[in-house]
C-alpha cells in the first residue's frame, strides 16, 4: 500500500510522472498549488483581473472554476447552451448547480437564440460538427467577455488537450499552428486574453481532483464528438505514458521552452479587420461566425 | 462473477471468468488505460491491484475527452 508523502496516510492518488503518492486533502492541495503555479509561470493574470471561464459542465472547466475561486481569484462562469438534447439539458443542470455551489455568478447564452442549435447547424454544413461548434464558442466568450468588462478568459485545455493538438501540428507542421500554440494568447485589437491554467494538468489528474472534490461534472461525450482525431492521438500518447511516465509532459513543455521561443519570432501578425456585419475581429471581411450565418440563411432558402 | 459498474453516467453490466478480480480486470474489460482511466470504489480512488467484490460500488471514471472550445 502506498502512503502518502505528505502525512503518510493511505495513499488515494499515485502520479507515475512525478513519482507522487497522495492522500485525498494533500492531492487538492498539490492540484491547487499547481495551477497557481502554471498561472504564475505564464504571467496569466492576477488576483485582481477580472476573470471569465468557460464552462461546459465537463470534469475539466468545473476543477478550474473551483480551483480559481479557491485561490482567490476573481472568476466567474461563462455558459452556452449549443442545444444538443439530452447531453446539453444535463450539462446546463450540472453547470448551473455548482455555481450556486460556488457562489459565484454562471452567465449564460443559448445558441438557438443566437444562430441556431449545434445539431441544426450540422443539417446544413457539411464540415465536422466540433468545427462549428469551436468556432461559434470562440466568437460568443469573446464578445460577452468583451461586452461585460472581463478582461481574461481562462479555457479548461488540459496537458492531454494540448499534447494531441502539438502531436498533430507537428505531424502536418503546421507553422501557423505551432507558432500560436502557448497557454497565453495576448490581447489584442479587439480579442480578450485567453490563458489556459490546466495545461500541465493530465486529463486524469483532473478527473480526480473533481472525483475527489466531490464535483458532479457531465460524464457522458458529446454525441457529436465520437470519432474525432484528438481523441485517436491521445490514446496513442497514452500508449507512450504507459510505457514512459512525462513523456506527455516533457513533449509539451520542452517544445514551450525550446521551440515556441524559435517559432514566435517567425509571427507575421496578420492585419486584423473589423467584421463589415457585426463589428468584432477578423483578418477577412467578414468574420466566420457571420460567413456562417450566411451560408446557413442561403441554405435555408434554397430549402424553402 | 458478474459486476454492475457506473460508467459514463449508466449502469454497466461486465461478465468476468472468475470469482476473484481487481481494479486493473475492471479497465481491461472495458477496454481502457491506466493512464487516463481510473476505479472508484465504495467513494476510494483505488489503485489497479485493489481487490475488488460484488458488495463493493463501482465507478469507472474515463477521462479521456474530445472536442474542446
Amino acid at each position: 500500500m502506498r502512503r502518502c508523502f505528505r502525512c503518510k496516510e493511505k495513499a488515494q492518488v499515485y502520479l507515475p510522472q512525478h513519482r507522487l503518492a497522495m492522500c485525498k486533502d494533500h492531492y487538492i492541495e498539490w492540484f491547487e498549488n499547481r495551477v497557481e503555479r502554471t498561472i504564475k509561470e505564464f504571467k496569466m493574470f492576477s488576483k485582481s483581473d477580472k476573470i471569465l471561464v468557460a464552462v461546459s459542465g465537463g470534469k475539466d472547466s468545473l476543477s478550474l472554476w473551483q480551483s480559481l475561486v479557491k485561490l482567490g481569484y476573481n472568476a466567474d462562469g461563462f455558459y452556452i447552451n449549443l442545444g444538443i438534447g439530452e447531453y446539453s439539458e444535463k450539462s446546463f443542470t450540472l453547470a448551473t448547480e455548482f455555481s450556486k455551489k460556488l457562489a459565484k455568478t454562471l452567465h449564460t447564452i443559448s445558441l438557438k437564440d443566437e444562430i441556431m442549435s449545434i445539431p441544426d447547424i450540422k443539417k446544413y454544413d457539411n464540415r465536422p460538427a466540433c468545427s462549428a461548434c469551436g468556432t461559434v464558442k470562440r466568437y460568443y466568450m469573446n464578445k460577452f467577455a468583451k461586452d461585460n468588462g472581463y478582461k481574461i478568459i481562462a479555457t479548461g485545455h488540459n496537458l492531454d488537450d494540448e499534447s494531441a493538438v502539438l502531436f498533430s501540428n507537428t505531424l502536418n507542421w503546421n507553422i501557423d499552428y505551432l507558432k500560436r500554440q502557448y497557454p497565453v494568447l495576448p490581447e489584442e485589437d479587439g480579442f480578450i486574453r485567453k490563458v489556459k491554467p490546466l495545461c500541465k494538468i493530465s486529463e486524469k489528474e483532473s478527473a480526480m481532483y473533481a472525483v475527489l472534490s466531490g464535483i458532479e461534472y457531465i460524464e457522458e461525450e458529446c454525441p457529436f464528438s465520437e470519432g474525432a482525431t484528438s481523441i485517436d492521438y491521445k490514446i496513442f500518447l497514452s500508449q507512450l505514458e504507459e510505457k514512459s511516465p512525462g513523456t506527455k509532459l516533457r513533449f509539451y513543455s520542452e517544445f514551450l521552452r525550446k521551440m515556441y521561443p524559435l517559432l514566435k519570432h517567425l509571427d507575421e501578425k496578420p492585419t486584423l479587420n473589423r467584421c463589415r456585419i457585426c463589428g468584432e475581429p477578423t483578418t477577412g471581411d467578414i468574420c466566420s461566425v457571420c460567413n456562417l450565418k450566411q451560408k446557413l440563411k442561403s441554405k435555408i432558402e434554397v430549402e424553402t | 462473477m458478474q459486476l454492475v459498474v457506473r460508467y459514463r453516467g449508466k449502469d454497466v453490466i461486465l461478465e468476468f471468468d472468475r470469482e476473484k478480480i481487481k481494479a486493473s480486470d475492471i479497465l481491461k474489460v472495458l477496454n481502457l488505460s491506466k493512464d487516463f482511466a481510473f476505479v472508484v470504489k465504495n467513494g476510494e480512488i483505488v489503485p489497479e491491484n485493489e481487490e475488488i467484490t460484488q458488495t463493493d460500488e463501482i465507478r469507472v471514471i474515463n477521462a479521456i475527452s474530445g472536442g474542446k472550445f
